[in-house]
Formats: C-alpha cells, structure tokens, sequence
C-alpha cells in the first residue's frame, strides 16, 4: 500500500522530525511469537499534530512506546531529529504522557509540575514563577498545595500534562491520555490542550481509539488496522485553526469526515471482534 | 462511629478492675477459695501498692532515712548518680542502647534494602546469606555477639541491630520493588538521572513501607537490649530483672517492666506523629475535610 502522507502546506516545508521505517515488533507468549506491529512507516515533520488511531489491541500504544525508547523495537528503524532510537534512553526534545497516573502521589500539585525544573537544578523562585503560569493555564489555581489524592483524574491528568509542558519538549508523545475521562471532562482537556499547543505547536504523536478526539486535536490521522498494527490509511485533517473543541464538532466538514474516517475504522472494529 | 464515652470507660475500667484484684485479691483468699487463682500470690506478682514504693525508692524520690527528694535535692542527684546505680541510670543505659540498635538498624536497613531493590544482579548474589542470617533466631547470637563484644553497651547495640536490619531491611526492599515502573519513566523523561530518580521516586516510594516497619523495630530493639542485658551486663533494665530474679525482689522486676512499657509506648507514638507528617500524601494520613 502507498502510505505516502498527505501533508498540509506548512507541514511540507518543515523538516522532518521523526521518522519511522519498517517498523516490527513481535512479543513471545507462551513460546509463540506475536506479531504486535508489523513494518510501519511513516514521517512527522516539524509542528504536525499527528493522531494513531486504531482498534484496541492494534499496537498503536507499542508504537509509541518503541519511538518513546521506552520499549526495544524488533525490526525496522526509529530516528529522531536524524538520530537512531535507542530503548531505555532518554531523549531530551521529547516529552511523554502516560496513560496511566502517573503524578507523584507524595509531591504537591506545584511540586509535581515544577519536579523537571528542579531535578534540572533551576532556582527556587524562577521555578515557581513558571509553576505558577503553568497552574493557571492548566486552571488549577487554588489547588498548588494539595496532593493529587484530593484531585479529580481530569485534574491529575492536567497536573501530568504540565509537568511535561514545563520543560518544554519540541517533540510530544502522548498515549491516550484522556482514555480514563469521561467526554465532558474529556472536551475540556481537548480545549486546554489545543490552548497550549497554540502557543508552541509541538510536534505530537497522540494515541487514541477516540476517533472524535483524533479529528479535534490532530492535522493528521494514521488509521491502524486491527493486529498485527499495520497502517491502514492516512488521512489529513484540514479544519482551520485555531479550533473550538466543542463548536468543531458542529460543523458539517467535521461530520463529513467523521463519516469518512469512521467507515475505515468501523471494517477494523469489525475484524477485531471476528478474531 | 462507637460511643467515646463507652470506650473511655471501658478503657479505665479495666485498668482499675485490674489494679484492684492484683491489690486485694490475695486477701480475700481464705474467703473465696479457688475463686482467686494462686498466682495472685504476692510473694510471685507483688502488689501495686508494694511496687510503688519500691519505685518511689529506686527512682530516689524516697531516700533512706524517709526523706523526700522534693525536700532534699542535693540527695536526689547523689541517689540518682551512685556508683551502684538507680533505676534512671540502668534505664538511660537501655534506652541509649537501644536508640543506636535502632538508629544503626534502621539506617543500614533502608540502604541496603534500597541498594538491593535497584540491583537485580546484588539482589540475587545476597539472597541466600539473607535468607540463612534471618532463619537464624538472633537471640541465639547473643552469648557469641558478648563473648566478641563484651559485657559493655556495645554487645547491647549490636544485638539489637541484628533485629532491627531485617525487619527494615525486607520492608525497604518491598518497597522498591513495587515502585511503579510508569513513575520511574515519567521522572527519566522529566529529565532526572538513575540517582535522582532513587532519591526522588524510590525513596518517598518506599517510605511508607519503611515506616510501617518501624513500630515493630522498636519492639525487636528493646528486645534485642533487653535480651542481651539478660545474658551478661554491667547495667540495663534488663540486668534489674534477671537480678530481681535470682533475688526473688517481685516489686523491683515489676517496677523495671512498668518502666519499660512506658519507653515502648512513647517511642511508638513518637514515630507515629513522624509518619503523620511525612506520609501525609496517604490517604489515610490526610487531615479529615
């Protein structure tokens, strides 16, 4: 299959970030190998926000992971910014946001955001002032100093989501971070999230099987189908920005390409539940 | 929520009923025949009353001659530092004993456990011996830790850090074990180095489980002194009771055991009010809103 994206004008003139070749990955159960993602290519260049959607189980996370470095990767190749991944090291440009909680249940909200900042040895007040910036775009101001027992998860969420934006990372990886929300406090993520995407245009990798939030968020959607992770399809995402979460999903280009992306994933839930 | 009312009551009754059949039981003896059990015997559990002088005496508030220590502090002082010893000398030798077992226990425990829980390879050279030393009772140790050490304080503090090490020593391992692997990573993205992320991720990580082998610690302190002042001593709570009893003095062996259950439970509520503060993160720990 031609999986030559489709880019946006901007995006064609910037260079490429990440780049992707061949990628596998096969995972041994029970003595028999699994493939999990199966020669994967594709490239995002500077500032394109890029959404993996596919069916549970696709290895759409696995794919994160291998250019996250957090997982060794079986075949194929992974460069960032030109340089080869490799598996347990850390790349400075990039952020990631689990799924999972991950805040630091024993650090404050302030200390939880500012963590990266002080492990980098910043001053105490030049840290907090920029603690106390990102408290207020992640509207959580009133709550520096509780502990993220006594948070919401669309709360934590927002705390983990800070904690990375500190730091500033160029390249975000991001896996179905609002997976655990439920949609309301999912559409105020989305709307916090694209607020802080504006100002920086990051490059990002979100995961998610939410294709609603694939086509709020991303200029571009790679479909994957259902296991072995192959990519299906590459769409482009046009809406104008900068969006509104919530006015976007009225608009009749939206639905037309919801229809459109939704037919493609619909053939891959349906191969799913026959296996 | 059950009735406070209740449980205070319920709790100085039973301190009373007990104070009173332990003071009067025994003459009501003849009376009540097999009702009252034969160990209510003085002559084997002394009496309250009995017990309290002789602390009054031990602890130098009663100075021969019927003298109060209110009156004459100057005999206080020479009481409380004769080269006999009183009841504040042995207890300060114990206690100091036990604070370094303990110190010296708990500080080791938490750094090998930490060492260990990082290091997979370290983990598995130390199983066996760890396995092996802990099978082993430590009291069993003591006469060999004394015949190496000596009659003095150190066989004491050595003794007891045997105890507490692996009490700490498992908790902290556990405990770094079972850090979550997510958190790990999200520090190493965040920037943080293997060092910091032991420092900042497995440390307040593990802390919880540490503290929660710290109260038994303190029990397996005092036993390990204790023990040890049993075996061979120059001073100690533990030498006033193995004393008492070559000597048949009940009221002075219980006037020691009282003594000891009050250091027991103050360095218990000490460390509670410790992990309060530092584990307020827990749920459980968490001021009621």
């Amino acid at each position: 299959m031609d999986n030559i994206a489709p880019v946006s004008p901007e995006a064609a003139v910037s260079k490429v970030r990440i780049e992707v070749r061949d990628l596998s990955k096969t995972f041994t159960m029970a003595s028999k190998q699994l493939s999990a993602v199966d020669r994967v290519s594709f490239s995002i260049r500077q500032g394109e926000f890029v959404a993996l959607l596919g069916p549970s189980g696709c290895g759409k996370s696995t794919i994160l992971n291998m250019i996250a470095g957090l997982i060794p990767r079986s075949g194929g190749d992974i460069l960032v910014d030109d340089v080869s991944v490799m598996a347990g090291q850390v790349m400075p440009q990039v952020g990631y946001v689990f799924q999972r909680d991950t805040v630091f249940p024993w650090r404050t909200v302030a200390r939880n955001i500012g963590y990266g900042l002080e492990i980098k040895g910043i001053p105490k007040a030049s840290r907090e002032e920029q603690v106390k910036d990102m408290i207020a775009l992640a509207r959580l101001k009133g709550f520096e100093d509780a502990f993220p027992m006594a948070l919401s998860g669309g709360m934590r969420q927002r705390v983990s989501l800070m904690r990375t934006l500190i730091m500033e990372p160029q390249i975000l990886l991001m896996d179905e971070p609002f997976g655990a929300l439920d949609t309301h406090t999912k559409l105020e993520m989305h709307e916090i999230l694209l607020n802080l995407w504006e100002r920086e245009r990051q490059t990002v990798i979100f995961v998610t099987h939410d294709l609603s939030e694939a086509l709020t968020l991303a200029d571009r959607i790679i479909l994957l189908s259902a296991r072995p992770g192959r990519i299906k399809e590459d769409f482009a995402v046009t809406f104008p920005r900068p969006r509104n979460a919530i006015k976007l999903r009225e608009t009749a280009a939206y639905s037309e390409m919801f229809v459109r992306v939704w037919h493609s994933l619909g053939e891959e839930f349906a191969a799913t539940k026959v296996d | 929520m059950p009735n406070r009312l209740l449980i205070h009551v319920g709790r100085w009754g039973i301190l009373l009923l007990m104070l009173a059949v332990w003071q009067w039981g025994w003459d009501l003896k003849p009376d009540l025949g097999w009702l009252v059990p034969n160990i209510l015997d003085p002559y084997f559990v002394s009496k309250p009353s009995l017990i309290w002088f002789r602390f009054l005496e031990l602890g130098c508030f009663a100075l021969p001659q019927d003298v109060s220590a209110w009156r004459d502090p100057q005999g206080f002082y020479a009481c409380v530092i004769a080269p006999s010893g009183s009841l504040w000398t042995h207890t300060l030798a114990t206690v100091k004993n036990t604070f370094w077992g303990f110190l010296v226990g708990v500080s080791s425990g938490i750094v090998t456990g930490l060492v260990l829980g990082r290091s997979e390879t370290l983990a598995r050279i130390f199983e066996p011996y760890i396995v092996a030393f802990n099978s082993l009772p430590r009291v069993a140790l003591v006469p060999l830790i004394i015949i190496m050490f000596g009659l003095g304080d150190v066989s004491k503090v050595i003794t007891a850090f045997t105890l507490v090490f692996f009490v700490v020593f498992f908790n902290t391992y556990e405990g770094t074990r079972a850090v979550e692997r997510d958190l790990i990573n999200a520090a190493k993205f965040l920037g943080a180095s293997e060092w910091q992320v032991t420092w900042t991720v497995f440390v307040p990580s593990a802390l919880a489980w540490v503290f929660a082998s710290l109260s038994p610690a303190i029990s397996f302190a005092l036993i390990g002194v204790i023990v040890g002042e049993f075996i061979g001593a120059e001073r100690g709570l533990g030498k006033i009771i193995i004393e008492a009893e070559a000597q048949l003095q009940i009221a002075d062996m219980m006037v020691a055991l009282v003594v000891l259950m009050v250091i027991g439970v103050t360095l218990v509520l000490v460390f509670r009010a410790i992990e309060h503060r530092l584990l307020r993160w827990q749920r459980h720990h968490a001021e009621p809103s």
